[in-house]
């Protein structure tokens, strides 16, 4: 599969802060890849990067295989977190503006918005303006989608609509980028790039991420004081209703609880995806 | 190119305020002014006093409008009626010359009144009446300077536009940032609110005050005859009404540009229609009351009338009871609206707020 | 004594916000609102916090200054410094003096915000700022604590920190409430409550929420969706049979929470009955 945009190598230096550290990155044709952060430093330098606002520092950027240039970016449709949408005007007025800004051939407002198509932006709720906003940036067919926070702020429902239309269009060809804080979301793409730091942490599936990592499970009917004692000697605790999940071997957990003088049940149980994300992260931030 | 045009018309089209601003505004306000400005006065109150009164009144026509005639008081009197600002030019009669007093923190009614009263001698003399011998003075202003005349006008002029301004701007920053409302989930109550925002904006205001007329004595040399206290009561009350202003222009308004806008245009007909510059009594009646619902009008009448003339408190008692009556209006909508900010909305309230951070405007 | 909703309304003249509402909050336990924009929850919160008035039904709450209430947006004023926004909530609360400075420090310490005392809040990144929110709403250890949207749009590892600091306050014994639009999040709560265009949908501990779907869920893997209620998963199909019957060829699938609330929002908006239970 053609390869549409990738970095190698590449480092951004904003004086004495290194935002982006030696990062390689693919996105191929029909692939939608994720990109997972610690903090929002990293994911917006790349995009700029790739989208040619920016120069590295070192390293090399490539959109569809030269150097990020206005011409390259007429292949890209890239929706920020701000929608670049305006809000006084109509759907289909918008359309029309981003086709004759592209200088795309004039096509009508696609079935999958056509019943708003007269509404003010402004005036449609959070998941819809999404949608235009996503069906805008595809409207002059671009090869590359970027995609920042696609489903910020929008549920569950509206949430897998948009994630219908992605997919939709890595099917016709296209390759996205899609940069997220959610991890129901980083499950939904082909590969994850967690970038920690500026630099990469992991590169790979949900599965590769997760591997063999394992969490120790503490059932208690006295959790507050567990979860009190716990607390007090650092551990970073997940609480699920009353049941509390720690990084950490069961032995050690048991141990500590037994010496406190609380009676708990503690099994050893497969990470979730945050919690790798962040065992990985503070491993990073300590190695 | 073209398609940038098009959505820009297409935006615009939309923007009713803005629109509203740029056609009906300029028009309403050129109305308003034209009717307001005015040079030349048409009615000069004027009282007489002396033993030839009656006959002298009956002499005097437009633009001398004789309010009052006192055949028993004298020059005294006459000067008490010009400090206190019941006439603009007093007759003594009695002695030789007649004295024509006038007082000189009117300038255009004094220059009016000047050159009518050459016109008269003239007329009376090309008709063979005989004309007595007749003095000019005037005073509290002898030589009609300028500055004189504006300078305490200006000192309240600034202070209702950065007053109204700045406190409207402190209101609607919070609205901006979202803390306005979180403040209605506080014990704090909205009058704990108001009072707070309200209270350094009024030492500073003071303070700003003090520097402008301490500038304004230092620089163009403008005097300061009468009470510090009387002044400090009007300025205190002045004050209120345009902070409380500040508040309620704050109350309507979404976000700074808004405030801006608001109380620009709260300003704007202060500065022609307060007295400051063309007296309120030559406005036409249409735009006249205007002045009267503004602040600026009554404080202009203290000011003047305590730097210049060293009138007492008990003659101002008229624009300081109004200053009062609209510190309490204002005020009261201020915080009666603000009540309405912070209290349980029934009203279209927009969430979650990110909704309208998330779309480029 | 329980606080929340019941039986709650919210209309705005012509649009109706919340339908007949009912959530209840529990000392010690975290429920969470979820739901997609539009679906009320803002106006959940807020009409519980009293900043909205309810048209029906009942609103029961603790009196001021024992709620801790965070805003979706805002919370903190961005030009005055992290200290300064501290020491005025501790003021609005009735909190002076050497106490509170104390207090808010260790507060600061434990999330993280101990060196970026003298910055201004507008200087702040997305996922401080709205840490300093919630510290500055824990200040006064609340009774009640109300977070609208706490942790939407920021990183994760600010949301992971967030997470901790609400673990820790009902652990520590208060009531929290939670609204979001994140589903994992929902999973960690005591009990969920399901909005949908101001209906609630679904409401109980996330277990009991997916035990109450009824009907089959399956898996289907081919590109072209399939006919009926069914929604994109990865690179395959979920499809949904209410009746139990799900097509030939499709392999079923137990229900996970996201899959339980995404059945829920779509019969809710289609009005397909569900279970008593979910209602």
């Amino acid at each position: 599969m053609p390869v549409l945009a990738e970095t190698r190598r590449v480092t951004v230096r904003y004086g004495a802060l290194t935002a982006v550290d030696s990062v390689d990155l693919t996105v191929r044709s029909r692939e939608v890849v994720g990109l997972l952060g610690a903090n929002g430093a990293g994911k917006t330098t790349l995009i700029r990067l790739l989208l040619g606002l920016l120069r590295p520092s070192s390293g090399e950027a490539l959109l569809f295989s030269t150097v990020p240039s206005v011409s390259a970016r007429r292949r890209v449709g890239y929706v920020p977190q701000t929608l670049g949408l305006y809000a006084d005007m109509t759907v289909e007025e918008n359309w029309t503006f981003t086709l004759a800004a592209f200088g795309a051939r004039l096509v009508s407002v696609p079935s999958s918005i056509s019943d708003l198509k007269d509404q003010l932006v402004g005036t449609l709720p959070l998941g819809a303006q999404r949608r235009v906003a996503f069906a805008v940036a595809f409207s002059h067919a671009p090869e590359l989608l970027v995609l920042d926070e696609p489903t910020s702020g929008v549920g569950p429902l509206g949430r897998a609509r948009l994630w219908q239309d992605i997919r939709q269009s890595a099917e016709h060809g296209a390759g996205v980028l899609v940069t997220t804080h959610n991890m129901e979301e980083a499950e939904q793409c082909d590969r994850l790039v967690v970038l920690v730091d500026g630099r990469v942490g992991a590169d790979g599936t949900v599965g590769d991420l997760i591997a063999d990592r394992e969490v120790a499970e503490v059932r208690s009917a006295d959790w507050q004081r567990a979860f009190e004692i716990l607390d007090v000697e650092g551990f970073v605790i997940q609480m699920h209703g009353d049941v509390l999940r720690v990084p950490s071997t069961r032995r050690q957990v048991e141990d500590l609880l037994e010496r406190r003088g609380v009676r708990a049940t503690v099994t050893t149980v497969p990470a979730n995806l945050e919690e790798a994300f962040v065992m990985m992260v503070s491993a990073r931030s300590h190695g | 190119m073209w398609a940038m045009i098009v959505k820009e018309f297409r935006q615009l089209r939309r923007d009713r305020r803005t629109l509203a601003m740029m056609i009906v505004l300029p028009v309403l306000l050129l109305v308003i002014f034209g009717y307001a400005a005015r040079f030349n006065i048409s009615r000069i109150s004027t009282v007489v006093v002396g033993p030839q009164a009656e006959q002298v009144a009956a002499h005097l026509h437009l633009p001398f409008q004789v309010v009052e005639i006192d055949p028993d008081a004298g020059s005294s009197v006459a000067a008490l009626r010009l400090r206190d600002g019941k006439a603009v030019v007093a007759v003594v009669t009695g002695s030789s010359p007649i004295q024509f007093l006038m007082d000189g923190t009117q300038l255009f009614a004094v220059q009016t009144a000047e050159s009518a009263l050459g016109h008269m001698v003239q007329t009376a003399k090309a008709n063979g009446i005989r004309v007595p011998p007749i003095a000019v003075r005037i005073l509290y202003n002898p030589r009609l300077i300028t500055s004189w005349v504006l300078v305490p006008g200006l000192c309240g002029l600034i202070l209702v536009f950065i007053g109204t301004l700045i406190t409207s701007l402190g209101v609607v920053r919070e609205r901006q940032a979202g803390t306005l409302e979180q403040l209605a989930v506080t014990p704090l109550r909205p009058w704990d609110v108001i009072a707070g925002k309200i209270a350094p904006y009024l030492l500073v205001a003071a303070v700003d005050l003090v520097v402008i007329v301490g500038v304004g004595i230092i620089l163009f040399h403008v005097p300061f005859i009468g009470s510090v206290a009387t002044f400090g009561l009007g300025a205190a009350l002045f004050l209120l009404v345009t902070l409380g202003m500040g508040i309620l222009v704050s109350t309507v308004s979404q976000n700074q540009g808004q405030a801006i806008q608001l109380a620009f245009m709260v300003m704007l007909p202060q500065i022609l229609l307060s007295g400051l510059i063309f007296p309120v009594s030559s406005m036409a009646v249409g735009v006249r009351w205007i002045a009267y619902v503004l602040p600026l009008t009554y404080f202009i009448d203290i000011s003047r009338g305590v730097m210049l003339k060293d009138t007492p408190i008990g003659a101002l008692w008229q624009p300081l009871l109004w200053l009062s009556v609209l510190a309490v209006v204002v005020l009261g909508s201020a915080i009666l609206r603000f009540r309405r900010d912070l209290a349980p909305s029934a009203r279209v309230g927009k969430a979650p707020a990110a909704t309208a951070e998330q779309v480029a405007a | 004594m329980t606080w929340g909703l019941e039986s709650a309304s919210v209309r705005f003249g012509q649009t109706t916000a919340l339908q007949d509402v009912t959530v209840a909050t529990e000392p010690s336990t975290v429920t969470v609102v979820v739901g997609g924009d539009g679906a009320g929850k803002s106006t959940c919160l807020r009409a519980l916090v009293g900043l909205v008035a309810l048209s029906a039904g009942e609103a029961r709450r603790p009196p001021k200054r024992e709620i801790g209430y965070v805003p979706a947006v805002g919370g903190l004023y961005p030009d005055l410094t992290v200290d300064e926004n501290l020491a005025f909530s501790g003021g609005a609360y009735g909190r002076k003096g050497a106490g509170s400075y104390a207090t808010s420090s260790a507060i600061l310490e434990r999330i993280g915000l101990a060196d970026a005392r003298s910055l201004l809040g507008g200087q702040l990144s997305g996922g401080m700022q709205r840490k300093l929110a919630l510290a500055m709403a824990l200040l006064h250890e609340p009774a009640l604590l109300v977070l609208d949207e706490p942790t939407t749009g920021i990183d994760p590892v600010s949301r992971f920190e967030m997470w901790r600091m609400i673990s820790r306050s009902a652990a520590g014994g208060a009531a929290v409430i939670v609204s979001t639009t994140y589903v994992d999040e929902a999973q960690r709560a005591s009990s969920v409550l399901l909005l949908e265009q101001g209906r609630a949908i679904a409401m109980g501990s996330p277990f009991s929420i997916i035990e109450a779907i009824p009907g089959k869920l399956g898996v289907v893997s081919s590109p072209a969706q399939p006919a009926g209620l069914s929604w994109r998963w990865g690179k395959s199909w979920r499809l949904w049979a209410p009746s139990g019957a799900l097509p030939d060829g499709v392999e079923p699938l137990r229900p996970g929470f996201e899959d339980a609330v995404v059945i829920a929002s779509m019969a809710g908006q289609q009005e397909v009955q569900l279970d008593a239970g979910t209602r």
